[in-house]
């Protein structure tokens, strides 16, 4: 077993090595560099330019540049974000805690509502129920995130008129003010609540293509493992329908579901994409989208080399998880 | 002999024999939706085909002063209350004497009939052929005396009605022809990985005899043993040539050399900018490491021998590609390349390879493992024993046997490039203005803030068509998988 997580890691250096270059090589591609946009500001003259230019090391040919990036990751340090003019790391962690909190609680929604409703699907097939969650699952999965972020806002403005007060926001992840103070002066628990009531739309939007997706898997994976051969002997040696459903069903079929949480890992960093730039949700998204315009490269760099790393870290694991939970597959 | 007595006898029952295909047929059309979705498709499709003829105004006509008007109302009945042909009003632009804000009010002084099929704008049809027909319009319309606005206005006063339909050519072509390119790349990419696994190619060949070689083999001849014809490079062209695969190997050679040598001098380039910006520790410790990798490479075309498997190449390919997150590499890639200025063609075509570059490595994963195990039938053996070519036993032979899963994947890929390519036109990275797409479209809705979303609510019509358009697709993939799959028995 651990000649195997040791050979997997082996693997994983070539294909980070290729991935972060990859996305280097992409970096170059666009005209100018950061500095082209200053050359058009008439206060910076030609030598500051320049200066910029060797300070940044933009002068040196790309795959020095490469070189030296990947020199500092291996020492755990991401660059100087060009824009923002720190550790890339500080304008990182940030983004990434709050598109945290949007993942982490659309994670929750997308297991705790797909899985009852694709138990309930798989063992009423054909059902009313099942039909209403299976138009359900193709809606979900059809609708476009930005445009149900779009709809969302809507329906929020629309309950705000209606209403006369906001019963969810419009955007954004926490109020300015609570009760009349600052946000940063309430009480812990009262930020939390704030932001986790921002959170409730986007988490909606969010979730709803997961939910759909999951709901499907599931009811598949209850429906083939209900015709196995050992539920009829379950059921055949007298048990009751209660014991084997969630016995000898139910704890088979989530098998591959349990696997795949490996591949949350690089979700709950790379953020919720679309939903953080139409919401407003401070997210990683909308800073990578700032750093492209403005071709921040160690801002990409970074973030792109963290979620390599995770993903790879996140198959592994799911590799494992399988292992471990499916006694039929050995590593060896 | 019995067994045609037996299929005789049961067509002579009245039970047809039916083919793959047929069977297949069948159960796509038992499909409850399948049939209500590709009606949907079809009908979107004729529509973004004869976009010119549907749209009442031409794509980039703007009316400047006309921005975010609501959908002209269409009336039926005249004030008095009598049935008339359905027509519609003046809208009049003017400013609000206390708020100071934009209003928009209809005249109706003069009622402005709705024709149908009658002459308008000119345009080619198809691209070549000049007509002037319209559905609908007027004389009024030409002349601008009233607007018909059936979807409202966006940003720049144009018709959003009009806009959807030519919009709707590049959103749902995007979608047919960017999986079709990755298809074309993952089928042949795979098809290669798959058929030449295990079997090894050459990326270098040493100069001289490596000194580590253990003595040749003693079938393989005396007069091997010296320092150039025990080399790499001499066995290779010596079975080159007793194959006459000599120019073939030859051009591989030069490719090679040319290769390395390009590598080296890249390394040597890079070590030298390194060392030039990096003190300390960082730099003994890169001097080495770069040191070494120059070493390598100079041992290996002196004296090396390098062959890797095409199959690991093509799969490390995918793996890199599928190790950045996809949304990630689609925004960055087309984010980078968005900041050209291009013709709108270009950047068609630029959203169009973006899109298939960053699809194909999934595809040819799943190629290759058929290929595997399709090279190994007896008719693909078959066709190698009667001397078949490589390209002929993968092309004619082993990828037609996929064409079920195929037909599978592509109808199930499109829809999802379809959202990739309005995810970037919302963002501003895909088609740009003056062109139109659906995802470009709906990021109208956006401008102006948050609030004003409340006042214009026809913006969101062109998401409500991204949303049509991929779950009819969905459906449609659905039946052709329950339809083409051999395991499925319903």
């Amino acid at each position: 077993m651990s000649a195997y997580v040791l050979r997997r890691f082996m693997h994983l250096i070539p294909t980070f090595l290729g991935a972060t270059f990859l996305a280097f090589l992409v970096i170059q591609l666009a005209p100018g560099d950061f500095v082209t946009r200053l050359e058009l500001d008439p206060s910076y003259d030609r030598a500051q330019i320049e200066n910029f230019r060797r300070l940044f090391g933009l002068d040196q040919p790309f795959t020095v540049q490469y070189a030296k990036w990947l020199s500092g990751f291996l020492k755990g340090y991401l660059g100087l974000s060009l824009s923002y003019q720190t550790d890339v790391w500080h304008v990182l962690k940030p983004r990434i805690l709050n598109s945290m909190v949007l993942v982490i609680s659309s994670i929750v929604f997308i297991y705790v509502v797909s899985i009852p409703i694709g138990i309930y699907s798989a063992l009423r097939q054909y059902s009313w129920g099942d039909r209403f969650w299976t138009t359900f699952a193709f809606f979900g999965l059809a609708i476009p995130n930005f445009f149900f972020a779009l709809l969302m806002l809507y329906f929020a403005l629309w309950l705000k008129d209606t209403f006369g007060h906001e019963i969810f926001p419009i955007g954004g992840m926490r109020s300015l003010y609570i009760d009349g103070a600052d946000f940063f002066q309430a009480p812990k628990w009262r930020q939390w609540l704030n932001v986790l009531w921002h959170a409730v739309l986007p988490v909606i939007v969010a979730g709803t293509a997961g939910t759909a997706g999951l709901t499907r898997v599931m009811r598949t994976q209850m429906l083939e493992t209900k015709m196995q051969d050992y539920v009829r002997t379950a059921r055949a040696k007298g048990l009751s329908e209660r014991v084997v459903i969630y016995k000898h069903i139910l704890r088979n079929a989530v098998i591959p579901i349990v696997a795949s949480i490996g591949f949350l890992l690089p979700e709950l960093f790379g953020g919720a994409g679309f939903v953080e730039v139409v919401m407003a949700w401070p997210g990683l998204t909308p800073l990578i989208l700032d750093a492209i315009f403005s071709i921040d490269v160690y801002i990409i760099m970074g973030s792109i080399a963290i979620s390599v790393v995770l993903l790879m870290i996140g198959n592994l694991l799911s590799d494992l998880l399988l292992a471990w939970v499916d006694p039929r597959i050995r590593y060896s | 002999m019995s067994d045609t007595h037996d299929t005789n006898l049961r067509e002579g029952l009245g039970e047809r024999s039916q083919s793959y295909w047929q069977k297949a047929w069948m159960r796509f059309r038992r499909h409850p939706f399948a049939r209500w979705a590709g009606g949907v498709l079809v009908v979107l499709y004729l529509l973004a085909l004869f976009a010119d003829f549907v749209a009442p105004y031409p794509e980039a006509q703007s009316f400047r002063k006309l921005q975010f008007v609501r959908p002209t109302k269409i009336y039926f009945k005249t004030e008095d209350g009598r049935w008339s042909r359905p027509y519609v009003c003046k809208v009049e632009r003017s400013r609000n004497p206390r708020t100071f804000k934009l209003e928009f009010k209809e005249n109706c002084d003069e009622k402005h009939t709705i024709y149908f099929f009658v002459r308008g704008s000119k345009y080619k049809f198809l691209g070549f052929l000049p007509m002037d027909l319209h559905l609908m319009g007027g004389p009024w319309l030409v002349e601008e005396k009233a607007y018909l606005f059936l979807w409202g206005t966006d940003d720049f006063g144009r018709d959003l009605f009009s806009r959807i339909w030519f919009g709707a050519r590049i959103s749902l072509t995007i979608g047919i022809l960017a999986s079709l390119v990755a298809l074309i790349l993952g089928v042949t990419l795979g098809g290669i990985s798959g058929y030449y696994a295990g079997s090894r190619m050459h990326i270098v060949r040493g100069v001289f005899r490596s000194p580590f070689r253990r003595p040749a083999l003693p079938e393989e001849g005396a007069g091997e043993e010296g320092w150039l014809s025990g080399s790499s490079l001499a066995r290779g062209l010596r079975e080159a040539s007793r194959n006459r695969q000599l120019p073939g190997f030859l051009l591989g050679l030069i490719v090679q050399y040319a290769f390395w040598f390009t590598a080296a001098y890249v390394v040597w380039i890079t070590m030298q900018g390194f060392l030039s910006i990096s003190t300390g520790l960082e730099r003994y410790v890169a001097a080495t490491v770069f040191a070494l990798l120059l070493a390598y490479m100079a041992w290996q075309v002196l004296a090396g021998e390098v062959a890797i498997d095409v199959d690991d190449l093509i799969m490390r390919s995918t793996e890199i590609l599928a190790a950045i997150p996809g949304l990630f590499l689609l925004i960055i890639l087309s984010g980078m390349l968005a900041q050209y200025d291009l013709p709108s063609s270009t950047r068609f075509l630029l959203v169009l390879v973006i899109l298939s570059f960053v699809g194909w490595g999934g595809l040819a994963r799943n190629i290759r493992g058929f290929v595997l195990q399709l090279r190994e039938m007896e008719y693909a053996q078959a066709a190698k024993a009667l001397g078949a070519g490589d390209g002929r036993i993968l092309f004619r032979h082993i990828i037609p046997g996929t064409l079920g899963y195929l037909i599978v994947v592509v109808s199930l890929a499109i829809p999802g490039y379809i959202l990739a390519e309005s995810g970037l036109s919302f963002l501003g990275l895909g088609i740009q203005e003056p062109s139109s797409s659906w995802g470009l479209l709906l990021s109208k809705a956006q401008q102006g803030g948050i609030v004003a979303l409340k006042s214009r609510p026809w913006l969101f019509l062109p998401g409500f068509f991204i949303f049509v358009s991929i779950l009819t697709y969905n459906y449609l993939g659905d039946a052709l998988r329950d339809a083409l799959d051999p395991r499925a028995e319903h």
